[in-house]
């Protein structure tokens, strides 16, 4: 594994046409297509992107996603994108992905939560021991960072905690 | 899928605001179905289609109080702000969606509203969506004052919808629980 001891920090996309809506900027839903892609990198590093999906049949579900939208994007944008893994279970992820555009200006945020499902028997299971290793060591050396100040708060709140961005 | 995101109200085919009429409570003003290009490898609707459903219930919204096109040309729109999913259930391709939408608050500028979306035919819950939208002058880019039509039109609405509960997961973060 790489230093953990920063945000995960693998995602970089210039913005794609089909993203964008009828004013020439990325539509709501774009954002989400772009912070699971995001969360997806993060997946592959822990071992459980599509091919555990694949050689497994088990797989992480979105039970929720939230999402903050800050700035528009449009064509002359490139994303990057940091993620955090807030807290883990045996079962779940916690994650917190943050959207820069190239200009370093914060165009989302999003905070998701997954369950490990076997997809056969429809039901959520634990993860593998190595996975949830994998996670929990994420998780403890995320642990560190700078909590940031939109986490866990729920629509609508203007709480923000000191120190955050 | 064309070339770039299109809402199914584009152009004509909305509900139209009628001063006359009673006001649904939720409001019902969107119905779909599963496309073949929003199913993933799995046959299910993917995880970004749900957004893309509720946006396209978000926009029947709009063009219901008169945030259309002409609206949106003349300076002003209403952009979101936050949105919080619930997945519920799977749905598979072909499967009829029924799109509902009730307003939770409002003031001169915000607007705070929650979509159900039900199987079309079991009445199955699918997903819930919270949102908060913002009323922007587009050219400034910055948040404006409703204008007096839509504010009493909101206001409408929010008496109409003034007896639905309060659904439980309104404002509520999001954690792993511990047992």
């Amino acid at each position: 594994m790489g230093d953990v001891s920063v945000p995960f920090a693998a995602y970089r996309s210039a913005v794609r046409a089909e993203w964008l809506d009828y004013n020439g900027h990325m539509n709501d839903s774009s954002y989400g297509i772009v912070l699971s892609e995001a969360n997806e990198l993060l997946f592959v590093e822990l071992g459980l992107s599509a091919d555990y999906r694949a050689s497994t049949g088990a797989s992480l579900y979105t039970v929720e996603s939230h999402i903050r939208y800050l700035a528009e994007c449009s064509l002359e944008h490139t994303l990057n994108a940091t993620t955090m893994v807030v807290a883990a279970g045996d079962k779940k992820v916690h994650l917190y992905t943050e959207l820069f555009r190239d200009d370093d200006r914060l165009a989302a945020t999003g905070e998701f939560l997954y369950v490990h499902v076997d997809t056969a028997l429809g039901s959520s299971v634990p993860m593998p021991s190595e996975q949830r290793a994998r996670v929990q060591e994420m998780a403890s050396s995320h642990s560190g960072l700078p909590p940031p100040g939109h986490l866990g708060l729920g629509v609508g709140s203007s709480r923000q905690r000191s120190g955050s961005v | 899928m064309g070339d770039r995101v299109v809402t199914p109200y584009e152009g004509s085919g909305h509900h139209t605001w009628d001063d006359a009429a009673a006001i649904e409570a939720p409001l019902r003003l969107h119905h779909t179905s599963v496309s073949a290009a929003w199913v993933d490898y799995n046959g299910h609707m993917s995880e970004s289609c749900y957004l893309l459903v509720f946006g396209d219930n978000a926009d029947a919204f709009f063009r219901f109080i008169g945030i259309d096109e002409d609206y949106r040309a003349a300076g002003h729109s209403l952009y979101t702000v936050e949105t919080h999913l619930h997945h519920r259930r799977e749905v598979a391709e072909e499967e009829p969606l029924a799109l509902s939408l009730q307003l939770l608050d409002h003031d001169h500028k915000r607007v705070h509203i929650f979509h159900e979306m039900r199987h079309g035919e079991s009445g199955l819950l699918l997903a819930t969506a919270e949102q908060m939208l913002v009323h922007v002058d587009i050219e400034a880019g910055r948040s404006a004052d409703l204008p007096p039509l839509l504010a009493e039109r909101l206001d409408a609405i929010q008496h109409a919808h003034a007896a639905l509960p309060r659904p439980d997961v309104v404002g509520r973060p999001m954690g792993i629980e511990r047992h």
